[in-house]
This record gives C-alpha cells, structure tokens and sequence, in this order.
C-alpha cells in the first residue's frame, strides 16, 4: 500500500519545484507589468509597441501553423468558414478609414457602420461555434446563442462601447490560449496558473483605484493623442486618460508575453525551436507543404522588419497602418482558440 | 422568496444606469420661421443644490471639479452628442435592432431552460424570473424608462426651504444658450408651478 502511495506522489513532487518557479515567473511579470504600465504609460507604450507588436504576430502566426492540420477532413467546412470570414471582415476593417475620409457620412451613420462590422464579426463567431459544436457532440454549446444575441444588442446600443470592448479583451484571449495549451502539455502547472490568474481582477482593480483619481495624460501631440484615443479617451471622457491607458497597455505586455515567450518555451522540445520549419507538422508531414510554410515564415519575417523600420521612420502613421491591419491577427485567434476548445 | 429577492436587485441594479427622468427632446419653439432660432445645447444631466448662506456677501455658483471635467469634455465633442451617455443608443433605428435582438435573445434563453432537462421545476421557475428581471432591467436602459416621479417634484418646497434657510436638492439639465438670448447671464430655470394663496398649484 505504502508503495502505491510513493508511486502516486512522485510525479507531483518532481514537478513541484518547477511548477513554483513558473509560480514565481509568472507573478514577477504580472506584477513588473502592472508596474510599469502604471508609472510610464506612455513611454511603456510607445517602446513596448515597437519591440514586440511584430515580433508577436510572426509567434503567432506560427503558433496557428503548428496547430493546422495537414488535411482539413471533416473541418473543412470550419477552416472554410474561418479563412473566408477572416479575409472578408479584415478587408471590411481595412476599408472602413478609406471611405470615412471619402464619404460625408453623419456621426450616427458611421455608429450604424461599426454596429454592422461589429454583428457580421459575432455572426461569424456564431458560425465558426455551430461548426465546432457540430464536432463535439457531447458539449452543450445552445446557450452561446442567447449570449450572441445579446452581445448583438449591446453593440447596436454603443457601438463604440463595443469596439472598445474587443480592444481590452483581445489581450486576454491570450491568457485562455495559455491555460489550453497548458491543460494539454503540463496539468501539473495549469493548476498553478489558475491560481495564478485570480491575481489578475486584483491587480486590475488595484491599478483602476489607484489611477482613477490622477490627472488625464497630456495628449499635446499626434501620438500621445492617438495612444490616449485607442485606450478609450474620447468614448470615455470622464475616466482618467492615464487609467485608461495603463490598464490597456497592461493587458497588452501580458498579451505580448505570452505569445513570445509562455507558449513557444512551455512545452515540447520541438515547439521551442522556432527557427526550425520542421517542427511546424503541416511542413514536416509527407504530404505537407514544407516550402510554402517556409516562405510563408520568411515574409512574416520580412514584414516585422518593415515594421520595425516603418516605426524608426514615422511612429504615429506606422502605428495606425499597424493597430488596422493587426485587426487579423484578432479574428485568427477566434478559430484556432475553438479548436483547442 | 430568495429569488424574488434576487430578481428585485437585478431589476434595481440594471436600473441605475438608466438615467431616468431625462428630459424629452426639446423641440424649436418656432417652426415655421424663416429663420430658426438657434437651439440651446443639451451638454448633461447633474445634480443642483440651492443653499441659503446669511453671511454670505454674493451669490456663489460652485462647481465640483470632476462635474468641470464633464463640462469640458461635453463642450469638446460635438454637437448635440454629450459624452457621458453619447456612446448609448440615442438612434431610434439602432434602439430598435437592439431591442429587437435583446428579445431574441430572451426568447431563446427562455426556450432552453424550459427544453433542458437538466434543470428541475424550481430552477426553472427561478431562472424565468431572473430572465424576465434581466429583461425588464435591459429595456430600462434601452428606452431610458423615465421612472420615478417629474424632475419637478424635487422643486416643489424650494419656496418654503428657501423661506427657512434650508436647502433643496434636485436634478438639473446644463445647457449652453445664446448670448442673445440671456444678455450674457447664467439663468436658474426652476420648475415651478404657480401657487395660490392657499398653497395650493
């Protein structure tokens, strides 16, 4: 009996000293983060922005190749339905700057316009769960319907509301992207990260009372305009600016940390080799595409450097070209985040 | 009675942000002009006190820094959209969708637990009343529900208060008017009512 016992217990007790460093690693993040965020928010931003808004998106681009199958099979209907929203919603983004500055729309026909870009993108996330659902049919997924409605009515009634909305909970979809990944490669340590996220609401609540009550932050120039507007400054104009961004840029270096560093150094071996195209299956597998995802890989890189160089040559106009065109990277989490559901 | 109890905070809580009793829409006194007046601009909706002080020399306006901020930032975005509640529905068409859609939603949700059968007759029965007190709470804000007793009501002892020396609370909506029209005085618009002489209106 008592060798049962040992047998039980040695597993938990060999990852016990890892699992209170990553503990430890990753308190020591939240905390600097929210420090940081807290005592420099516009500086934070504008660094943070330039070292790591590119550098994340080739992680996660290739993250989401390492999780494509090789042949779509019986999900061909879902990664058709994903693709083609994600193209059509993207371009749907990407054109609403062009026609505002060349149409003399009202103030409430442009609401109508966000509300409408707003319910095409639930309707999509709508599909891609009765797709999913379609697959797992053990899961009750029927209440995700009135919860979409819902969601639908709240953006008619604020549209911007909403939009702001997706801006603060993006950078939370990464942390539900870690705890998956963490359930499937080290259960020992999901435990501990869930732990650990109940740190999270404290932190935020801590940085909101802390920062409610300071002076709005001196948008006197294009760019610290445009980091207090993307924040919510303009929808929001009776909450500290300051607050606003703090908190934003908070959730965005934990975004960025995950995506750099949590997902590609947690887990297998092979999935910490970033530089090998090999370890991603839809290029290692026989029937794979080896030279399309390299290529596909390098242009990521390329484009990263352009964004690097753009930032060096004009910060402001690179970070609106940036925050339009990364509204992608956005939906493409949706899809790959209900295939690991 | 714990879930009626429930229900009641719900519909309270939901409520809150309803900003009820806010004004009609005014409407331009003189249509048929050649020439239309220029409206007054709506800016928000705050709270008054009017106070007596004896040793007071001059009549003093005080203003709660924050309630300055608000008044900035109103008068820095544009016409006719104040801020605070700006971003809620204040289109007849988008209210209409979202109403229409918050009734999908309801409708569906009810239809569920009605149809699952993992909820006993009790749940039921307290998931429904939740549902109709989430209902009856979102359509508050929705249509702005103008509850509670006329913004007048509060006004209506301010004669009697200010005789006594003591003060008067109440709501009050903060408009930008003309030069024209006031001669370059701020004017306290009361609604008051016409007494006679047994106090009666």
């Amino acid at each position: 009996m008592q060798s049962v016992v040992e047998l039980k217990t040695w597993p938990s007790t060999e990852s016990l000293p890892s699992a209170r460093v990553f503990v430890a690693v990753v308190l020591l993040c939240t905390i600097a983060a929210a420090a940081f965020a807290s005592w420099l928010p516009l500086q934070v931003s504008i660094v943070t922005l330039f070292l790591f808004a590119g550098p994340h998106n080739w992680f996660e681009l290739r993250y989401f190749l390492m999780r494509l199958p090789v042949r779509f099979g019986r999900s061909r209907n879902f990664f058709l339905t994903a693709f083609v929203g994600l193209g059509v919603l993207t371009l749907g983004y990407i054109s609403l700057p062009f026609v505002y500055k060349t149409t003399p729309w009202t103030e409430e026909a442009w609401s109508t316009v966000i509300a409408t870009w707003n319910t095409a993108l639930l309707v999509w996330l709508g599909l891609l769960v009765w797709l999913r659902s379609k697959q797992k049919s053990r899961s009750n997924w029927a209440w995700l319907m009135p919860l979409g409605l819902v969601l639908c009515s709240l953006n008619w009634l604020g549209p911007d509301f909403f939009s702001l909305a997706i801006v603060y909970i993006h950078p939370l979809i990464a942390l539900w992207f870690l705890d998956r990944h963490l359930r499937r490669t080290r259960p020992a340590w999901s435990r501990a990260y869930r732990r650990c996220l109940c740190l999270l609401p404290l932190l935020l609540a801590g940085m909101i009372w802390q920062l409610s009550q300071t002076s709005s932050l001196a948008d006197d120039n294009g760019l610290f305009w445009r980091i207090t507007q993307h924040s919510g400054a303009e929808i929001l104009p009776q909450v500290s600016s300051h607050m606003l961004v703090s908190v934003h840029l908070f959730l965005e270096i934990l975004h960025y940390a995950v995506w750099m560093i949590a997902l590609p150094l947690i887990g297998s071996k092979a999935i910490a080799r970033i530089w090998d195209v090999k370890t991603v299956p839809v290029a290692k597998h026989p029937k794979g595409f080896p030279r399309l995802i390299t290529g596909i890989l390098v242009v990521a890189v390329a484009v990263v450097g352009v964004l690097w160089f753009g930032f060096s040559i004009d910060y402001a106009t690179t970070r609106d070209v940036y925050f339009t065109v990364a509204i992608a990277h956005v939906l493409a989490e949706a899809p790959f985040l209900l295939r690991m559901i | 009675m714990k879930a009626l109890l429930f229900a009641c905070c719900v519909v309270l809580f939901s409520t809150v942000p309803a900003n009820a009793d806010l004004r009609p829409p005014t409407k331009p006194a003189n249509q048929n002009a050649s020439k239309p007046a220029q409206e007054p601009k709506y800016i928000l909706h705050t709270g008054l006190e009017i106070a007596t002080d004896p040793k007071a020399y001059e009549a003093k306006l005080q203003i709660p820094q924050s309630q300055l901020e608000h008044f900035r930032a109103a008068l820095d975005s544009g016409p006719g959209n104040p801020p605070v509640v700006g971003g809620i529905a204040l289109s007849s068409t988008r209210t209409i969708i979202a109403g229409l859609l918050m009734f999908l939603a309801v409708s569906i949700a009810g239809i569920l637990i009605a149809r699952s059968s993992s909820f006993g007759r009790t749940q039921k029965a307290v998931a429904a009343l939740v549902l109709v007190a989430v209902m009856i709470g979102a359509a508050a804000i929705i249509t702005r529900g103008n509850a509670g007793p006329p913004g007048s009501y509060r006004w209506r002892n301010l004669p009697q208060a200010l005789a006594k020396g003591e003060s008067t609370f109440g709501g009050v909506d903060i408009e930008v008017v003309p030069d024209e029209q006031l001669s370059g005085r701020m004017r306290l618009v009361i609604p008051l009512k016409k007494q006679n002489s047994s106090g009666e209106e």
